[in-house]
């Protein structure tokens, strides 16, 4: 499944990665504050041409997947045994809108970008860091996890079969993704450390992207079409 | 002097036994240092004390004196004062990866970037550091894509680029093939014309080919420090399997002491 950074041309790839945050900030906020269930469904329909338009149809099945199960229980808890279809269309639209927004997201900032956009804002470079590492935290588990499976699996593990067989193998494959993921933070922590991540002297950005005209419009017109969105909900 | 340590004794927490006990030792600019044991004997816990790390980093208690180029590396005032002068090379360079670089480029480039330099003083450095390590060719490589071979010296080229004037190298080598071993080891004595390589290494067969002085630890305690003929060549050592491979089939062969430590030494002895 892709959760990382994908490289490409589109436009989201070409914007600034303030932008990029600003659109998923929105979205995530619009998901929520628009008239259910249409606001969320016509919020994720404008995220589906808006990713198509970008070239990143490739996501698309991905977010389907993650929020398959979700609308599946919604459709059954809310629709077949509640009697409320519309309050799961409304669920559902907002979890597969954030879904999407945050999947584009990902594959679409590379974390240099956005460290070197932070930093040329004069955001201090562990803050910058800390955010672009929660980005790749994600796909650097689905690694570790590949990896243990497989170390496992050539020691004998039997991750098919039965119900049971399959809980068994649960603990052979979390303990060490959990435990090798805590020492790598040690280990990760004194690297960077010794690489000059803890100076107090303000980090060079090697290519910080460029803010453009149009970017620093459509984060004001998200940002605006957001907080007229809010206080129009507040004193509905 | 660039390192002195003064009864250094380290523990980590909730370690029983030192890793570090009442270490007395210095490591002069110039000169390329190998400190050798067995596992757990303590080498790459002294190159985290002298880069301060241990403790700052790993936790634990830190008893004596630890002073690199004047400072003590551990503190709030030594820290800021050291850094980016001390190189530190780790075993796993896989941990040592930014996470953040599209190009190996952008990876040598992290740590300068990190200190604060110009752009062109870090793209002179970063040019310098991957010739250096002959992984030019690598610069515009994802540096995910690269083996644990190409990783290493990459990393390597990583630590030369920010010029530090104490170089700590714990395994530099260890995933390298023989011909990118002999490399980085000739590379060393080039980096000690700018100031202090310490080298933590098992791999004693090629790297006393490059060092100056030999450290030898015995789990946590500094039992030998000398040039290598006179440290590693005594067959209390050679028994110990702390030796070079010639040395032990002198000794094996009954030959009598100092053994030879290379093929080179063995022949000018031997040799008819």
């Amino acid at each position: 499944m892709i959760v990382e950074y994908q490289a490409g041309h589109g436009i989201l790839h070409r914007a600034h990665p303030f932008t990029n945050l600003t659109l998923v900030g929105s979205v995530a906020v619009l998901a929520f504050v628009l008239p259910a269930p249409g606001g969320p469904l016509v919020l994720g329909a404008a995220l589906v041409t808006l990713a198509i338009a970008a070239g990143l149809v490739r996501i698309l099945l991905p977010a389907a997947v993650v929020v398959a199960p979700f609308w599946g229980f919604l459709l059954l808890i809310h629709g077949l045994l509640g009697g409320e279809p519309l309050r799961a269309l409304t669920f559902g639209g907002r979890i597969g809108t954030m879904v999407l927004g945050f999947l584009m997201l990902l594959v679409t900032i590379h974390p240099a970008r956005l460290v070197d956009a932070l930093v040329a804002r004069r955001v201090p470079f562990a803050f910058a860091y800390l955010l672009s590492a929660t980005l790749q935290a994600v796909p650097r588990l689905r690694d570790r996890g590949r990896q243990i499976l497989e170390a496992q699996r050539c020691r004998g593990l039997r991750v098919r079969g039965s119900l049971f067989r399959r809980i068994g193998a649960i603990v052979p494959l979390t303990v060490p993704l959990v435990l090798g993921a805590l020492a790598e933070v040690d280990d990760r922590a004194m690297a960077l450390e010794s690489r000059g991540g803890g100076r107090a002297v303000r980090r060079t950005p090697l290519d910080p992207p460029v803010d453009t005209m149009a970017d620093r419009s459509a984060r004001w017109v998200m940002a605006v079409g957001t907080l007229v969105a809010v206080l129009l909900q507040v004193l509905k | 002097m660039s390192v002195l340590l003064d009864r250094l004794t380290f523990r980590y927490s909730g370690g029983l036994e030192p890793a570090l006990s009442d270490v007395c030792a210095e490591f002069r600019p110039r000169e390329v240092t190998l400190v050798t044991g067995q596992l757990g004997a303590g080498c790459s816990t002294l190159l985290l004390a002298i880069a301060g790390l241990a403790p700052r980093s790993t936790g634990g208690d830190r008893e004596g004196e630890v002073l690199t180029l004047g400072h003590d590396p551990a503190s709030p005032v030594g820290t800021a004062a050291l850094a980016g002068r001390i190189g530190l090379l780790f075993p796993t360079p896989w941990t040592q990866l930014s996470g953040m670089a599209f190009t190996v480029w952008d990876e040598v480039a992290f740590g300068p970037a990190n200190l604060g330099w110009e752009r062109g003083r870090i793209a002179q450095a970063v040019v310098q550091a991957l010739a250096l390590l002959d992984v030019n060719h690598l610069a515009g490589r994802d540096p995910r894509s690269l083996s644990g071979g190409e990783l290493q010296r990459v990393m390597l080229a990583a630590v030369v680029a920010m010029e530090p004037s104490v170089c700590l190298l714990d395994e530099p080598v260890q995933e390298l093939d023989p011909e990118g071993a002999r490399a980085v080891y000739d590379l060393l004595p080039r980096l000690a014309d700018q100031g202090t390589v310490i080298l933590a290494s098992t791999d004693i067969d090629r790297a006393i080919t490059v060092t100056d002085r030999i450290v030898v630890m015995e789990r946590g305690h500094l039992v030998a420090d000398g040039a290598p003929d006179d440290v590693l060549a005594t067959a209390h050592v050679v028994r110990s399997g702390l030796s070079t491979t010639i040395a032990t089939l002198g000794h094996r062969a009954g030959c009598p002491g100092p053994f030879p430590l290379t093929v080179e030494a063995a022949v000018a002895r031997y040799s008819l």
